[in-house]
């Protein structure tokens, strides 16, 4: 569909259709409302849109509308009073925006059971009524993770680490204390919550090794098939079962297990889901003048395919590079102007070549070499999505020393490997966040973070695991610092539109 | 017990095809990036072999250099000409990363394009490619994949796809059983002035991690797995002619 040139995005939005457009704040009835309470019963449509600060997110239902009145993804399940929906807000692009939960501590006050002791509060430990003491969620959007340590079994086999891990610094008490930190037989991290949505994407297996491990992809010993490896930051769940188990029984603290009704009503409703931007401020409608923006590209698309070698990826805005005077006579020169720039975005993306140097999982040890020339679509690299076609953990230094930005309210460790060396932070290295070692108790994985999903970005900054880029140009700086990639002013800010559609 | 082909393989010296290859030069060097940009993947590794002076173009490897570490190089010498990265280039060559710490250096391209990547003739194929039918007869049959020195790694894009051959005809033979052996090249040798020896225990890690690679893709697979150290050289052709790269490796023996 095309939007009427210099009408006012505002008003050309009924214009959806069939689209549930919900514009509404809190103060609204609760059908408009973009909070999803836990319990509210209400219908979750075929359609749902939301604006946010770039356009409008879409949500698909695919199947028809889906009445949540019971359904164990929007009931309060566990012993907290949060449902799943608590932390994957359609609005947000089924995830959290950290701007989401400040407002809601302002509605609320705090007690919103998104600010559950558990790990909406820096620590449990804290005063639970004070502001301060759920900077982490208020202010980057990061709930308490908190892992086992040490780390005794990994894909059924067992495991004793090759590192020591201790702490350097503890701001918020989870790390120290009798119950909490690596010597009471844990750890807490900090992150964001992953979006529950394109899961087909993200369950894709394209091939049947992992070569960033160098072995075959591990089976999902309940169905038999392979696994991805890149549902969860640290990779420890292998699928959405378990990833399920573990949420349930620690962000909703329930008391036993789900049933394999509640199992399978969840799976269902969550691989029917399917999340993109819709709609740009800038740039209009995503899915006009050939370009095929939106969740129904994603949708209707086979997962698992390498964009190097069949669809490439972004290439959903090529359309635009070229769009034909007459069609573009009849965009304002905003629109106009923005599109062409989302279309260099995706080629920057694909075809901006840098040194990728000093990264676990890129350099080592694949075999690429360290460094190796590419570009992002190295490791985003499937067709549609930007995810990874292959178990997508690796070391972007986002949460370690010395290539993360100092953050003095997360907790830092200082990991010593008892055997080999790390391939490039040596023997002693400092992390806000072990990452994948976490799960696997190897050294050589400090540091490495699943990638991330990078569909409905616009409504869910901040962005990393640990938040530590607040909006989309922080990805890029971060990337930029990082890498030392030489990006222009003008690419940077193709990059960002590019991000600001997905 | 090794069928009789493969023993004779074992025992038999380098064929008159691999003899016929350039000079085969193997040394211990620090490795130089040269960043040549003809796009992605695209840049040239360079190494010294100190003893001769020459500099070598070592970009073919499948295995490439970490700038930070040491490398063993192990080659051929070429007529190919030295355009892409300025140097005379090895071909078929390896370059395993060693423990050895490097001062990191990279030279600018000065006007060399380095490679344009092209895919690998050993490259995995995606899984929603459709598969040509492996066809019987099936009789014992050993395959074999092949490792970076005194490392484990299945190598993407190289040793992945020998064990991804050996998986699709095992599927297809269903076998009684098959036996993994690893093995290592631990007899010292003098390289460059070092004593290298690969660790007696790589043996078994390369047993295991393929053993468990193949119980992923072949759950149903009866897998026995050995280790062998002091190995020697072999003509099996994935080797592509390179004695310490033959001697680092895995056999896959299908048992009827």
């Amino acid at each position: 569909m095309t939007l009427p040139r210099r009408l006012p995005l505002r008003l050309a939005w009924p214009a959806l259709g069939a689209a549930a457009l919900v514009l509404g704040a809190a103060s609204r009835p609760a059908a408009d409302d973009p909070w999803w309470s836990p319990g509210e019963g209400r219908v979750f449509p075929a359609t749902l849109d939301y604006p946010n600060a770039h356009g409008v997110m879409r949500t698909l239902l695919s199947g028809g509308p889906l009445p949540t009145r019971g359904h164990p993804f929007f009931e309060p399940i566990g012993t907290n009073g949060r449902a799943c929906v608590t932390c994957h807000q359609p609005a947000d692009g089924m995830s959290l925006a950290a701007s989401t939960a400040a407002a809601r501590w302002e509605l609320t006050g705090g007690r919103d059971p998104l600010f559950a002791a558990i790990d909406g509060s820096n620590c449990p430990t804290l005063p639970q009524g004070e502001r301060a003491s759920h900077s982490l969620l208020l202010e980057r959007g990061l709930f308490r993770i908190q892992r086992p340590w040490p780390v005794r079994e990994w894909q059924g086999r067992p495991v004793t680490p090759d590192f020591t891990l201790e702490v350097v610094r503890d701001p918020n008490g989870c790390n120290s204390g009798p119950r909490y930190g690596p010597a009471a037989g844990n750890v807490s991290v900090y992150r964001r919550p992953r979006p529950v949505s394109n899961f087909k994407y993200l369950l894709a297996v394209g091939f049947a090794y992992d070569p960033k491990q160098g072995i075959a992809l591990p089976r999902d010993p309940r169905s038999g098939q392979m696994q991805s490896g890149n549902l969860m930051a640290d990779n420890r769940a292998g699928s959405l079962f378990e990833q399920m188990a573990d949420a349930a029984t620690s962000h909703l603290q329930l008391m036993g297990r789900l049933t394999p009704q509640q199992e399978a009503r969840i799976l269902d409703f969550e691989m029917r889901l399917h999340t993109a931007q819709q709609i740009s401020h800038a740039g209009g409608p995503l899915d006009t003048l050939g370009a095929e923006g939106g969740p129904a590209k994603l949708r209707d698309s086979q997962p698992g395919a390498l964009g190097s070698i069949g669809t490439p990826v972004w290439s959903e805005f090529a359309a635009w590079e070229k769009i034909p005077a007459a069609e573009a006579a009849k965009l304002s020169p905003e629109q106009l102007a923005f599109r062409q720039s989302v279309a260099r975005g995706a080629q920057v993306f694909r075809n901006k070549t840098f040194l990728i140097t000093d990264s676990s999982g890129i350099n080592a040890p694949v075999g690429f070499g360290n460094p190796v020339r590419n570009s992002c679509v190295f490791c985003h690299n499937m067709s549609q999505m930007g995810n990874d076609v292959a178990p997508g953990q690796v070391d972007l230094g986002t949460t370690t020393l010395p290539f993360a930005d100092p953050w003095p309210d997360l907790p830092l460790f200082r990991i010593t490997c008892r055997g080999k060396p790390h391939p490039f932070y040596g023997r002693v290295f400092y992390t806000y966040d072990p990452g994948f070692a976490l799960t696997t108790g190897r050294c050589a994985d400090a540091g490495k973070i699943t990638l991330q999903s990078m569909r409905g970005l616009a409504a869910r900054a901040p962005y990393f695991s640990n938040g530590l880029a607040s909006d989309l140009r922080g990805i890029v700086d971060y990337y930029e610092r990082r890498y030392s990639i030489g990006y222009t002013e003008q690419e940077k800010q193709d990059l960002v539109n590019l991000m600001s559609v997905l | 017990m090794k069928s009789l082909t493969l023993a004779l393989a074992l025992l038999a010296p380098l064929s008159a095809e691999a003899a016929e290859t350039g000079r085969l030069v193997r040394f211990v060097s620090c490795p130089v990036y040269r960043d040549a940009d003809s796009g992605k993947k695209s840049g040239c590794w360079l190494a010294d072999a100190r003893d001769s002076g020459e500099r070598f173009d070592v970009s073919l490897s499948p295995y490439k250099p970490d700038w930070n570490r040491a490398v063993l190089v192990e080659g051929r010498t070429t007529g190919q000409p030295a355009t892409p990265c300025g140097s005379p280039v090895l071909d078929p060559v390896r370059t395993s990363v060693l423990d050895e710490p490097c001062q990191r250096h990279m030279l600018p391209a000065e006007g060399f394009p380095g490679r344009r990547f092209v895919l690998p003739p050993r490259n995995l194929a995606p899984l929603s490619v459709p598969r040509k039918p492996v066809e019987g007869p099936f009789g014992p049959r050993t395959f074999a994949l092949f490792f970076e020195f005194d490392r484990a790694f299945v190598v993407y894009q190289y040793s992945d796809f020998l064990l991804d051959q050996a998986a699709a005809w095992l599927a297809a033979a269903r076998p009684k059983r098959v036996v993994v052996t690893g093995f290592a090249a631990t007899a010292p040798e003098t390289v460059s002035g070092r004593l290298l020896a690969e660790r007696p225990e790589v043996a078994q890690e390369r047993a295991a991690i393929t053993a468990e690679s193949l119980h992923r893709l072949l759950p149903e697979l009866v897998i026995e797995t050995r280790t062998e150290t002091a190995a020697t050289p072999t003509d099996l052709p994935d080797a592509d002619g390179l004695p310490g790269q033959s001697q680092r490796r895995v056999e896959i023996r299908a048992e009827f």
